[in-house]
């Protein structure tokens, strides 16, 4: 059984390979992050029950957030030892090739 | 409620310790106050707060309440309802939920919202205020300002059109969406011309 920060860590690379994820995010008012004795992970938070994904999406003017949502479960959910999985988009991203 | 439950906790600890102050004071003799001159002197006013609450307790039961009295007891008790009622209820949501287990910030709903009506013609400023619901869905609020003598209909309907489209492209769902437009002199406002 992995602790939190390295389930963290895990987690953080599977989002961030993601594509359609800018970054992950600490959140605004209150950091979302999971601490432990090796350091911080910032836009995952460990709890006994669940994880939850606080990122920055990426525009894809054929891919509404859902769907990224939707991947990046179904993709985090296999390593997170039988945890729920939940998605916070904390803000998206509009790049130049969205031509906006 | 979280905000009214922290107020009154607050002003009941300055109480507290306003009270423990005049203990500490009372208890040691300090500046010339002494425990004893509180009962001798009444200085508390222990016996007008019995008397009074004699006076009243015997009007309850003769039934020979004054109408002020009545008036102010059943607001106390549908305060007090209300109040355990918005206790007993659930806290409002601080994300939109999108879907289960998928959440939007309301910052991010928001910023979508303003842009899509920053790209409207003819609006000149716009304010958003966007609130998670326990449903899925954001409940928008948006106040916008236009030149006097638009065709504020025509704005209106194009603004809802774009905003929804918008969101639904980004796949955020809005449960409510309400427009207010504003006539307004253009120098009143952020920018001019649209």
């Amino acid at each position: 059984m992995t602790n939190d920060l390295e389930l963290a860590r895990i987690v953080s690379e599977e989002v961030l390979a993601t594509e359609g994820v800018y970054s992950l995010s600490s959140g605004k008012f209150v950091e979302a992050a999971t601490y432990g004795a090796g350091g911080t992970v910032r836009g995952v938070v460990v709890r006994p029950e669940e994880v939850e994904v606080h990122i920055v999406a990426r525009y894809q003017p054929d891919r509404a957030i859902p769907e990224l949502t939707n991947t990046l479960i179904e993709r985090v959910a296999p390593k997170t030892e039988g945890r729920k999985v939940a998605v916070v988009v904390e803000d998206i991203e509009v790049g130049d090739s969205a031509n906006l | 409620m979280r905000i009214f439950n922290r107020i009154v906790m607050a002003i009941i600890f300055l109480a507290l310790l306003a009270l423990g102050v005049f203990m500490v004071l009372y208890s040691f003799n300090l500046f010339g106050f002494k425990l004893s001159n509180l009962l001798n002197n009444n200085v508390l006013g222990l016996q007008t707060i019995q008397n009074g609450l004699k006076n009243f307790v015997n009007n309850v039961q003769n039934a020979n309440l004054m109408p002020l009295a009545i008036a102010i007891m059943v607001a106390v008790a549908v305060v007090g309802l209300i109040l355990l009622i918005l206790e007993f209820k659930p806290p409002r949501p601080k994300k939109v939920r999108m879907q289960q287990g998928t959440y939007i910030t309301r910052d991010a709903v928001e910023d979508e919202v303003l842009s899509a009506t920053n790209e409207t013609p003819h609006i000149l400023d716009s304010s958003a205020r966007v609130k998670a619901r326990r449903s899925p869905g954001a409940s928008v609020n948006l106040q916008a300002n236009v030149r006097r003598g638009e065709d504020v209909g025509a704005v209106r309907s194009d603004l809802r059109e774009r905003i929804q489209q918008r969101l639904s492209q980004r796949g955020v769902p809005v449960s409510k969406l309400k427009v207010k437009l504003h006539e307004t002199d253009p120098r009143q406002t952020q920018s001019r011309v649209r």
